[in-house]
C-alpha cells in the first residue's frame, strides 16, 4: 500500500462532528445512493435489529413450546419455516434467535472493541514503555486463532449467556487495540495535535477531545467488520456445544445434533437457521466495507 | 536486517512464554479436570480415589511446581504424557499433524486458485454487473459459517448420491484417488472461505495500483493493457495478498476445527476440540503452543517477505 | 401324463414354489468370513478398562476381546435367568441355598498372548472388584464395588474350579455375573493395561487401537468356541457427529449402528431412504427420571416431591420429547421387554399416569396443602447434564411444572461437574438419566435407591424398603420375589424421591447382510459378536 503525504489528508479526515452541517438524512441519502451495496447491507442489519427488538410480537408461537403432534413438520400455513424435531416452530426460534445472536455479537463486539479501543489510545498516544508492552499483551491475545481462544474460555468459563459475551470479546480486544493504536499514530503526529500541545492543552483534553473523535471512523468501521465476525464465532461455539446454552434459541445450535441427523426428512433444519446466520453476517460485511469507504478512505479496503 | 530479525525473533519468545502462561492459567480456571472427566464415564464419584489419581498425575502439586515442570519438559523437548490416553503427547499428535497440515495447503490452493484471478477481474471490470456478482458470491463466502457448508455438502452426497467421502483417514499410499476425494471436499469448504478474504485484497490493492502515475504512465506510453496489468500492476499487488496469506494461515484453525470433526478427519483440529472438553491439560497446552508457535512463524515469515519485496517497509516499525 | 399326475406334479411345484418364497423361515447357514464396520459414539474413555468405566463406550468396543463366566445368549432378545449361558465356565451350580456358587472353569483356554486361563483369574478379578484387603490387583476407579459386597471370599480350589461364597443368598448374583459389565481380567497383566490395550479371552484379538479413528480386532484363531467367530474382523469407526452418523450408516459406511442412539425418528428417516435396513426396536434399559435432594427443602416435605410426581405427565413426554421412542414404566423396565415390569393396571394406578388434567389437580392440591399456590409460587432450580438430550426432557418437564405452580429454572451442568454435584447434593431438583445393567433388581435397587449409595442421588433412605430390597435379593422363590419387587416399586413411586419418566427405546439400525446381531433389553450385554456373520 502506497504511502501518501500526511498533510494532504487533514482536510479529509478532519472530525464528523465538523461536518455535521449537512443533515443526516442528507447525508443518509448520499449514502444509499453512492453505495447500493452498503444500503442493502444497513437494510439487513435493520431487518435483524427490528426482529430482534420486537421478537416477542414477530413471533408466531413460544420458541420454547413443544408439540408432540406435529414434529418435522414441512413449512406450511401453520408453521411458516416448519417445525422442528420436538415440534417447536422455527420461524419463532430464528426470530427470537436473532435476538440473541444480536446481543452475543452487539455485546461482544463492543466490550472487546471498547476495551480494545482503550488500550490502543493509551498505548498509541502515551507511546514508550507503555505502548511497548502493552503491545506485547495483545501479541499474546492475538497469537492464538479466534476460535481456539473462544472454545477455550468458553470450556474454563462454563455455559452461560455472559460468559459466552466475554469468550468471544477477548479475541476482539488486541484487533481493536491495533486499529485504533494505528489510528492514534498517525493523527498524534499532525500539526493541529502538536500546536496544541505546545500551546499547553493538557493531555487528557488533547487525548479525549481531538484525538477521540478522529478515530471514530476506524472504530465504527473496526465495529461492523467485527460483529460478523462475533455472530460466527457465537455460532460456531454453540454448534460445538459450548455456546449459548437453552433455553435461549441459538441458531448455531440450532444446526447441531439434531438439525444434521433429521436433514432428509427435513432439510428446513438445516437450512434456515444457516441461511439466517449467513444474511445477518453478509448485511454486517456489507455494511461495514460501505462504512469504511465513506469514513476513512485511506482504509479503503476490500469491497 | 540481522538486528530486525534477532530483534523479532526475541519478541517471538518472550510472546510465546507469555502465552504459556496464559493458556496455563487459562485451562485451570476450567471447571472440573480429567480426574472428574474419568469419574463421569464411570457414573459416580470417589474422594478417595480421586486424591489417589490426581496424585499420580502428578497434578496434586501447587500450580507453580506444575508450570515449571512443563516448561522445562518443553524445552527438553519432551511433549509430556496424554491425561486421557495415558501415553506420551506427541506419540498421539505425530500422525493427526499431516492431515491438518495437508488439509490447511491444499484450502490455501484453493483459495489462491478461486481468489486471485476472481480478484483480477472484478478489479479490471471494476463496477460492472460481473464485478457485483463477483463481489456478492465472495461475500457470500466470507459470511456463510464454515460448519454450515461442511454439513450441506456431506448432507447433499448422501442424499444425492447415497455416498459420503471416507470416515477414517486414507493414506495416499494406500488409494490416491480415495484420498484425494476424502481432501478435496473439506478443502473446498474451508479454501471457500478464505478464497472470498483473498478475492476482496487482491481486488482492492490492485485496484490502488492500478490508479499509481506509473501504470498511468505506462498506459499512456501505449503499452498493451494486459501486459500492465499482469507486469507491473499484479507485481505490486501480491504485497498484501501475501501478507493476507500468512494472516488466513491463522484464520484457518477456526475453519478446520469443525470441517475436520464433520468431515471426520482425524487432524490435530478435532483432536483439539475432543482434549479440551476431556481437560487433557498436557495435550491442550502443548498443541496450543505449537499452534502459537505456528502463527508467529508465518507472520515472521510474511514480515520478512514484505521487507523483502517492499524496500520502503524493510526496517519495520 | 394323466390329469391325475399333472394335479400332483403342480401340487408339488406350488410347494416348492412355497417354501423357497418363505426363505428366511428356513435357517441359513452362517457363512465365514467378512469384517464388520461398526458404528462407535466417540473414542473410548478409558480404552478397554470395562471394569474401571460405567458407559456404554467403552464396553461396546471392549465385548468382542472379552469373556465372562457366564453370559446371556447372544441369540435371545430377552435376557433372564433362563438365556444365561456358559462361556468360560462349562457348568455351574449353586449349593447350599444359593450360598455359594460353583463354577466348572472350560479346560484349554488361552489369553490372546498365550497364557493359559485358571482359576486364578477369577479369584484376581473378583477380588480386586470387591476390593478384598488380599486383593492381588487394584482399580483406580471401581464403580460397581456395591455389586460385589455380598461375595464372602472366592476360592479357587484347582486350576479349573472357582466357588463363591456369598454372606447371604442371592440367585441374583449370577446375573449380574452375566452382564457385559463382569468380563474377567487376567491376573498376569496389570489393570491398567487395559486402559491402553486388552489381553481378554474373547472371540477377537485387538489389532489396533487409532486413538479417535478406530478400533480394529481380527478373528481369535484360538477362541474356546469351535468354529466361532464366523467374522474375519471388526471395525469400530469412531464418529462424534451425528448427522455424519446417519450418513455412514445411509450410505452403507458402517453396517451396524451404536446401541442406543438411533431414535425413533432417525430410524424412520434411515427406512425411508434405504428400505433394505433392518430396525429392531428395543428397551435399552436405560430410563429419564427426576431426582430430588430429599435431604433440603423444598423436596425434604413428601407432599411437594408427590406433586411434581403428579405433574409431569409421562405419556405426554414419550411423545414431545421421545417422539413416541419411549415406554411408560416403574423402577424396573416394564413388560414385554423388561421381566419384573409392573402389571398394566398397577401402573396406572402410580402418580402420573392418570388423566393428565386430573393428576394436574391432584398436583396442586398437594402443593396448597404444603402451603404453595399460584400466589405464593414456589421457585427452584432445575440442574442436568449439558447435553441436548437430557436438555429437551428437562425443557419439558419445567413446563408441566409451571402449570400447577412450580417455577423452574434451568440450569447446565457439564459433564465433568454433574457426578461430584449429584453426589455431595449440591442441587435440589435433576433432570436425570440412569442406564443398568442387567434387567435385574439387585444390580438397580442396591445402587439407585440402597441407603448411603453413591449413586443413590436423593439420599434416600427408607428402611422398611432398605429391608424389602434385602429380602427379594435373597428369595429363593421366583413367583415371591416378583411380587416383592412389585411392592418395591409401587412404594418407590409412592415415596417419589426419583420419580421414573420413561423407558428409551432404541430403534437399533443394520444392514440385511449383518446377521445375528439381535440387540437384548440392555445395550450392555449384546455385543460379544461371536454369532454374527455377514450374508454377502
Amino acid at each position: 500500500m502506497a504511502v501518501r503525504p500526511v498533510g494532504a489528508e487533514i482536510e479529509l479526515t478532519l472530525p464528523a462532528a465538523t461536518r455535521r452541517r449537512d443533515s443526516l438524512g442528507a447525508a443518509l441519502w448520499r449514502f444509499i445512493r453512492k453505495k447500493p451495496l452498503g444500503a442493502a447491507g444497513g437494510l439487513l442489519m435493520a431487518v435483524m435489529l427490528i426482529t430482534a427488538v420486537f421478537a416477542d410480537v414477530l413471533a408466531t408461537h413460544d420458541p420454547i413450546a413443544t408439540d408432540a403432534a406435529h414434529t418435522l413438520a414441512a413449512p406450511s400455513g401453520e408453521h411458516w419455516l416448519g417445525s422442528d424435531h420436538l415440534g417447536r416452530d422455527i420461524y419463532s426460534r430464528i426470530v427470537h434467535g436473532a435476538r440473541v445472536s444480536l446481543i452475543v455479537g452487539l455485546a461482544s463486539t463492543l466490550l472487546g472493541s471498547v476495551l480494545g479501543g482503550i488500550i490502543g489510545l493509551l498505548s498509541g498516544y502515551v507511546g514508550g514503555k507503555t505502548d511497548l508492552v502493552s503491545q506485547r499483551v495483545l501479541d499474546i491475545l492475538q497469537g492464538l486463532p479466534l476460535l481456539v481462544l473462544a472454545l477455550v474460555m468458553s470450556a474454563s468459563l462454563g455455559p452461560s449467556i455472559q460468559n459466552v459475551v466475554i469468550a468471544i470479546s477477548i479475541p476482539i480486544i488486541p484487533r481493536a487495540a491495533r486499529v485504533i493504536r494505528s489510528s492514534v499514530l498517525t493523527i498524534r503526529e499532525m500539526q493541529y495535535i502538536e500546536a496544541a500541545g505546545a500551546v499547553g492543552v493538557s493531555h487528557l483534553r488533547i487525548a479525549f477531545r481531538h484525538i477521540l473523535p478522529n478515530t471514530m471512523g476506524p472504530f465504527i468501521v473496526l465495529c461492523t467488520a467485527q460483529l460478523g465476525s462475533a455472530i460466527l464465532v457465537e455460532a460456531t461455539l454453540s454448534f460445538l456445544g459450548l455456546g449459548v446454552p437453552e433455553p435461549y434459541p441459538s441458531w448455531g445450535r440450532m444446526l447441531s445434533v439434531s438439525a444434521a441427523e433429521y436433514a432428509q426428512k427435513a432439510p428446513h433444519l438445516v437450512l434456515f437457521p444457516g441461511i439466517a446466520i449467513s444474511l445477518a453476517v453478509f448485511g454486517s460485511n456489507l455494511l461495514g466495507d460501505a462504512l469504511r469507504d465513506t469514513l476513512d478512505p485511506r482504509l479503503r479496503g476490500s469491497s | 536486517m540481522k538486528t530486525y530479525i534477532a530483534q523479532r525473533l526475541a519478541i517471538a519468545v518472550l510472546t510465546l512464554f507469555g502465552m504459556s502462561v496464559v493458556i496455563f492459567v487459562l485451562l485451570r480456571l476450567a471447571p472440573g479436570d480429567i480426574v472428574d472427566i474419568l469419574f463421569a464415564s464411570a457414573g459416580y464419584v470417589n474422594a478417595a480415589e480421586k486424591q489417589a489419581i490426581l496424585k499420580d498425575l502428578g497434578m496434586d502439586r501447587p500450580y507453580w511446581a506444575q508450570y515449571v515442570s512443563w516448561i522445562t519438559q518443553i524445552l527438553t523437548g519432551d511433549l509430556g504424557k496424554s491425561y486421557r490416553y495415558d501415553l506420551p503427547a506427541w506419540q498421539i499428535i505425530k500422525p493427526l499433524v499431516p492431515v491438518t497440515i495437508e488439509l490447511a495447503l491444499l484450502s490455501l490452493v484453493f483459495a489462491v486458485v478461486l481468489g486471485v484471478p476472481t480478484g483480477v477481474i472484478s478489479a479490471v471490470r471494476q463496477d460492472t454487473t460481473l464485478d457485483y456478482v463477483l463481489r456478492v458470491i465472495s461475500l457470500s463466502g466470507l459470511s456463510m459459517p464454515s460448519f454450515w457448508l461442511a454439513m450441506v455438502i456431506i448432507l447433499g452426497c448422501v442424499t444425492w448420491f447415497g455416498w459420503i467421502p471416507p470416515l477414517t483417514y486414507v493414506s495416499p499410499f494406500e488409494n490416491f484417488k480415495l484420498h484425494v476425494i476424502q481432501f478435496v471436499l473439506p478443502a473446498l469448504a474451508v479454501g471457500y472461505r478464505s478464497s472470498a478474504l483473498i478475492m476482496r485484497i487482491t481486488r482492492s490493492s490492485l485496484l490502488e495500483v492500478m490508479r499509481e502515475d506509473y501504470i498511468r504512465t505506462a498506459w499512456a506510453k501505449g503499452q498493451n493493457g494486459r501486459v500492465v496489468i499482469w507486469r507491473h500492476a499484479l507485481k505490486n499487488a501480491i504485497l498484501p495478498v501475501v501478507t493476507v496469506i500468512g494472516i488466513e494461515f491463522a484464520f484457518l484453525i477456526g475453519g478446520l476445527v469443525v470441517t475436520e470433526t464433520v468431515f471426520n478427519l482425524p487432524g490435530v483440529a478435532r483432536f483439539l476440540v475432543q482434549a479440551i472438553l476431556w481437560r487433557d491439560y498436557p495435550v491442550v497446552q502443548n498443541l496450543v503452543m505449537f499452534i502459537a508457535i505456528v502463527v508467529i512463524l508465518s507472520n515472521l515469515i510474511v514480515d520478512m517477505l514484505y521487507g523483502v519485496l517492499d524496500p520502503r517497509v524493510r526496517y519495520g516499525s | 401324463m394323466t390329469a391325475r399326475r399333472a394335479s400332483i406334479v403342480v401340487i408339488v411345484l406350488a410347494a416348492v414354489l412355497a417354501l423357497a418364497v418363505s426363505g428366511p423361515a428356513v435357517s441359513q447357514t452362517p457363512k465365514s468370513g467378512g469384517t464388520l464396520n461398526i458404528t462407535q459414539r466417540e473414542d473410548l474413555p478409558q480404552g478397554f478398562a470395562v471394569h474401571e468405566t460405567g458407559t456404554i463406550s467403552t464396553s461396546w468396543p471392549a465385548m468382542p476381546c472379552l469373556s465372562n463366566l457366564v453370559f446371556f445368549d447372544p441369540l435371545k432378545k430377552v435376557e433372564s435367568l433362563d438365556t444365561v449361558i456358559g462361556e468360560l465356565a462349562e457348568k455351574w451350580s449353586w449349593q447350599d441355598n444359593y450360598r455359594n456358587l460353583v463354577f466348572f472353569l472350560r479346560k484349554g483356554v488361552k489369553w490372546h498372548d498365550g497364557q493359559p486361563f485358571t482359576s486364578k483369574d477369577v479369584k484376581f478379578t473378583f477380588d480386586m472388584l470387591r476390593e478384598a484387603p488380599d486383593a492381588q490387583g487394584k482399580l483406580r476407579i471401581n464403580p460397581r464395588k456395591d455389586w460385589y459386597t455380598n461375595i464372602q471370599n472366592v476360592e479357587a480350589p484347582d486350576p479349573h474350579t472357582a466357588i463363591f461364597h456369598l454372606k447371604k443368598p442371592q440367585p441374583s448374583l449370577l446375573l449380574m455375573l452375566a452382564s457385559g459389565y463382569s468380563p474377567v481380567y487376567a491376573a498376569h497383566v496389570p489393570p491398567a493395561a487395559y486402559r491402553t490395550g486388552c489381553v481378554g479371552t474373547g472371540p477377537f484379538k485387538l489389532k489396533e487401537w487409532r486413538k479417535g479413528e478406530f478400533v480394529e480386532f481380527v478373528k481369535n484363531p484360538d477362541y474356546f468356541v469351535k468354529g466361532r467367530p464366523y467374522l474375519d474382523g471388526l471395525k469400530y469407526i469412531v464418529i462424534v457427529e451425528r448427522g455424519t452418523r446417519t450418513a455412514a450408516l445411509q450410505a452403507g459406511k458402517v453396517d451396524v449402528a451404536f446401541p442406543g442412539e438411533t431414535t425413533k425418528t432417525t430410524a424412520e428417516q434411515l427406512k425411508k431412504a434405504v428400505p433394505q435396513l433392518v430396525v429392531t426396536p428395543y428397551s435399552q434399559n436405560v430410563n429419564d427420571n427426576i431426582i430430588m435432594n430429599v435431604k433440603k427443602p423444598p423436596f425434604d416435605n413428601l407432599k411437594v416431591r408427590l406433586a411434581v410426581s403428579h405433574a409431569i405427565d409421562r405419556r405426554a413426554l414419550v411423545q414431545a420429547v421421545q417422539q413416541g421412542g419411549a415406554v411408560i414404566g416403574a423402577s424396573m423396565a416394564p413388560k414385554p421387554h423388561g421381566v419384573f415390569g409392573l402389571l398394566e393396571k398397577d401402573l396406572i394406578a402410580l402418580p402420573g399416569y392418570g388423566k393428565p388434567a386430573e393428576e394436574k389437580d391432584r398436583a396442586r392440591k398437594l402443593l396448597a396443602e404444603a402451603g404453595i399456590s399460584p400466589q405464593k409460587p414456589l421457585k427452584v432450580e432445575m440442574v442436568t447434564r449439558a447435553i441436548a438430550v437430557y436438555v429437551d426432557m428437562a425443557s419439558f418437564v419445567i413446563n408441566e411444572l409451571k402449570q400447577v405452580g412450580i417455577e423452574a429454572t434451568l440450569k447446565q451442568v457439564e459433564t465433568a461437574q454433574w457426578h461430584p454435584m449429584a453426589t455431595r447434593g449440591e442441587y435440589q431438583i435433576g433432570a436425570n438419566l440412569t442406564g443398568i445393567g442387567p434387567d435385574d433388581p439387585d444390580a438397580n435397587f442396591f445402587e439407585n435407591y440402597g441407603c448411603g449409595s453413591p449413586r443413590n442421588y436423593s439420599a434416600y433412605c427408607n428402611e422398611e424398603i432398605g429391608k424389602l430390597i434385602d429380602a427379594q435379593s435373597q428369595e429363593l422363590d421366583a413367583r415371591k420375589r416378583m411380587q416383592l419387587v412389585w411392592d418395591i416399586q409401587k412404594k418407590i413411586e409412592a415415596e417419589a424421591s426419583r420419580p421414573i419418566l420413561d423407558w428409551k427405546l432404541d430403534y437399533f439400525t443394520v444392514w440385511p447382510h449383518v446377521k445375528n446381531l439381535i440387540p437384548h433389553q440392555s445395550i450392555y450385554n449384546f455385543g460379544r459378536m461371536q454369532e454374527v456373520w455377514i450374508d454377502k
